[in-house]
């Protein structure tokens, strides 16, 4: 062993019983596809490894890596929080997730083309209507249409996490507007960075072509074919808490930012740009609206940022648009309890990775166990997302348990139960030592005439003590995420 | 280039020069004040007037007396036209249209912006820090420039913040000018003379034109000279001519510009008819004014070809 001048780093609230570490094994040895990481932060020590995160707080400030945050006092731009202690993963398990991640997205698109449509599965009872007929993000308008390919869902978000035993379950797929996927790609140019010499010594899997595949999955749905297509990200504008990443893969794609007021659809229905030399038609949008907000004159009527007849345009097929409208109704808490029956129903397949074990409130056997265990589950609303409005039964008072209870039984649709799983953690700087917080996975799923996974994806961690919340808004911050070529087969 | 994006570009050019402008203005007044005999008469509001915004002041200001005057030209946050507001706008336009900019632009506008507002107040307690402020405001617009023209691409982006620029500049250039117009000479001609040659040196200094002035006019500074200097000298780039030839030039790479083209070329063959030599101030204030007019008619023009689209879609009508 060398003489080293520096102290290695320490280790404080480890080990953790009962809970897995994705970098550190029970013995608190560096798994397979942490151990150059470890080598190399213990060859740095502690004192330069905190200089190199005060380096990467500022090389945040710098790049101007911001999310909005609402407040009274006007809306400000908040630096990213990060973690430089990256998250790793081996090449062997990932490239299993990919497949899931894959399969589990195919299997999605059959069910949503088809519910728009013959709705084969609601009639072969695998499906059941109910829970159909209760979903909000079904579109009535969006009935008899089927997009290129067939393809709902271009984008889809889907959220990962391990629980004690290792295994690594979807918690929700996310086909409305995903977005984090920009921080994914700005957490590797930070780490790129700060730790050159990382790169070059270890097999890190690169992630930066997710524009170019964002790109190629949106060119693929354009009507015209023959031309180089013009793609255009819609954006709600400054306000919303992700332009920062509009802007960026506007930039990155090489198309163009546009607001709602930007475009417009004539009488010919196809969707136009307001440029300096007059209208240029668009082919693609790459919507970062939601269905609602997205045409006045087929959803809410009140709506400022969306395009008035932008339905009409996509009806006719003369703008292909991402995601698809109505692509949210597999995006719910009640309808992901069914998706291993969808892929075994489309696929004839089993999913590669599970589902969280799931009780639905409408079935009254499944509703009286969610009610009678309330202070061991988390219980979910169906179309909430940013971990809004749902119950983590451990940790509320009597009292919130007895008001979910009411809940659950004046509209049991809406919710749906799942145990508390002891989430995965990774080692993250706190001070000067690295100690142990709970984070999710969420990689990025794209599928035209085309699939492809982003490699890895965005981890979250929460950076509160004990939290197990990790969206930005309520807290939460990244790392990077290292899918570690290994040489294992 | 999509309508929305051109007009904030343009907005964006024209409230940083408008905000560095109004720094020149207030400072340049100040040194014509310093310079001025004890009866010679000089009124600060004759800023608000030059400015344009006498109307907005006189609505919520008792006294045109030199501290509201200074309160209501830098940090008043209600009149559209402080540099406080300036800063404020160009810092909204310049987040709405970050992606077709160097990456650095946002940094060092935002950065101008928390400058004003952390130091405004200091610009408020006396002509010495009021000065400070000033010139750093100058300082960091220069730099802002100095970023552009260093790394970013001629691009239709870049002509249209070009475009705003010399606009604005070409605009403030003639009310800087008009300063002058407001100063009495005492009734001595050999004080007169005194005074009036002080005034337009500052006048000068306000634009960082007075070396340039003497190397290629001369040491004498007379006010035809001057105004003959500051408006009609094709190669001083604050001149209203300059600043013509530089908006020529920006729209000449704009497609559908012959109708904009057409009012520079009116501005600028009425520039070129002008009568400097013996002129009196109420003819140079005619004159100026109807320079400002001829350069809000290019605007006109500017505003109906490219932003047109944009905001007759989103009802709001006129051009400003």
């Amino acid at each position: 062993m060398n003489a080293r001048t520096t102290q290695s780093i320490e280790l404080i609230d480890y080990p953790q019983p009962g809970i897995y570490d994705e970098l550190l094994g029970d013995d608190l040895r560096p798994r397979p596809a942490a151990r150059t990481l470890f080598d190399y932060v213990n060859r740095l020590g502690a004192e330069e490894l905190v200089a190199r995160r005060e380096a990467v707080d500022a090389a945040i400030m710098a790049m101007g890596i911001t999310f909005t945050v609402y407040s009274e006092a006007g809306n400000i731009d908040r630096a990213w929080p990060f973690d430089i202690i990256p998250r790793t993963m081996s090449k062997r398990e990932w490239d299993r997730i990919d497949a899931g991640l894959k399969q589990r997205l195919t299997a999605l698109n059959l069910f949503i083309d088809d519910l728009y449509n013959a709705q084969h599965i609601v009639r072969d009872g695998i499906f059941p209507a109910e829970v159909l007929a209760g979903s909000k993000n079904f579109r009535e308008c969006c009935r008899g249409m089927t997009p290129r390919f067939g393809v709902w869902a271009h984008v889809c978000g889907t959220d990962l996490v391990r629980d004690g035993d290792g295994t690594v379950y979807v918690l929700e797929d996310n086909l409305r507007v995903p977005s984090g996927v920009s921080y994914m790609l700005e957490n590797r140019q930070l780490m790129k960075r700060l730790f050159p010499e990382l790169f070059k010594s270890s097999d890190i899997l690169p992630v930066d072509d997710y524009p170019i595949q964002l790109y190629d999955t949106l060119a693929a749905l354009s009507p015209r074919q023959d031309d180089r297509p013009v793609v255009v990200v819609l954006t709600p504008g400054i306000y919303n808490s992700a332009y920062f990443e509009h802007s960026y893969l506007a930039q990155k794609m090489g198309a163009i930012l546009v607001e709602g007021s930007d475009l417009v659809v004539n009488g010919d229905d196809c969707v136009y740009m307001k440029t300096i030399s007059g209208l240029r038609r668009v082919d693609v949008v790459y919507r970062r609206i939601d269905d609602d907000f997205l045409d006045p004159e087929a959803f809410r009527p009140d709506s400022m940022l969306g395009v008035p007849g932008l339905m009409r345009a996509w009806k006719a097929g003369k703008v292909g648009i991402a995601n698809a409208p109505g692509a949210g109704v597999a995006d719910d808490k009640v309808v992901y309890t069914f998706v291993p029956q969808i892929i075994k129903y489309y696929l004839d397949q089993d999913p590669i990775i599970p589902n969280v074990p799931s009780w639905l409130c409408m079935d009254a056997t499944q509703r009286d166990h969610v009610l009678a265990n309330l202070d061991k589950l988390v219980v979910k609303p169906a179309n909430e997302s940013g971990g809004y409005g749902m119950l983590i039964g451990p940790r509320a008072s009597e009292e919130e348990r007895r008001k979910f209870a009411d809940l659950i039984r004046a509209n049991p649709r809406n919710y749906m139960a799942q145990p508390t799983l002891a989430i995965s953690t990774a080692p993250t700087m706190v001070g000067d030592q690295l100690a142990p917080r709970h984070l999710d996975l969420r990689p990025f799923v794209l599928q035209s005439n085309r699939l492809y996974a982003t490699t890895g994806g965005l981890t979250r961690v929460a950076l509160r003590q004990g939290s197990l919340v990790v969206n930005s808004s309520q807290g939460g911050g990244s790392k990077d995420t290292w899918i570690v070529d290994t040489g294992e087969e | 280039m999509l309508s929305r994006v051109a007009e904030n570009l343009y907005w964006v050019g024209r409230y940083l020069e408008r905000a560095e402008n109004t720094a020149r203005l207030i400072n340049s007044t100040t040194q014509v004040l310093l310079d001025l005999p004890v009866n010679a008469s000089f009124g600060w509001d004759v800023l608000i007037k030059v400015a344009g915004l006498d109307a907005e002041f006189g609505e919520r200001y008792p006294q045109a007396d030199e501290d509201s005057i200074i309160r209501f030209l830098i940090v008043d946050e209600d009149n559209p036209g402080s540099i406080i507001s300036s800063i404020h706008n160009a810092r909204e336009n310049t987040r709405t249209v970050r992606e077709v900019l160097p990456m650095e632009l946002w940094e060092r506008v935002n950065s101008l912006y928390l400058y004003i507002r952390e130091n405004g107040a200091r610009a408020l307690i006396g002509r010495g820090p009021r000065d400070d402020v000033l010139r750093a405001v100058i300082g960091q617009r220069e730099s802002i420039v100095g970023l552009l023209t260093g790394s970013m691409s001629r691009d239709v982006a870049y002509q249209f913040i070009k475009l705003g620029r010399n606009m604005e500049r070409a605009d403030m250039t003639t009310r800087i000018v008009d300063v002058n117009s407001a100063v009495h000479l005492p009734a001595d001609t050999a004080l007169a003379a005194l005074t009036s040659e002080r005034a337009w040196i500052s006048t000068l200094n306000a634009l960082s034109a007075y070396q340039m002035y003497r190397n290629h006019v001369g040491v004498h500074v007379r006010s035809h000279d001057v105004a003959e200097f500051l408006l009609k000298d094709p190669h001083f780039p604050r001149t209203v001519k300059h600043c013509l030839a530089e908006i020529e030039g920006c729209l000449s790479t704009l497609p559908e510009h012959v109708d904009a083209m057409k009012q520079v070329r009116k501005a600028w063959r009425r520039l070129d008819g002008m009568n400097l030599e013996g002129l009196t101030s109420p003819v140079l204030h005619e004159y100026l004014d109807q320079v400002q007019a001829d350069i809000g008619a290019i605007h006109a023009v500017v505003a109906r070809q490219y932003f047109h689209l944009h905001q007759r879609h989103n009802g709001s009508g006129e051009d400003q």
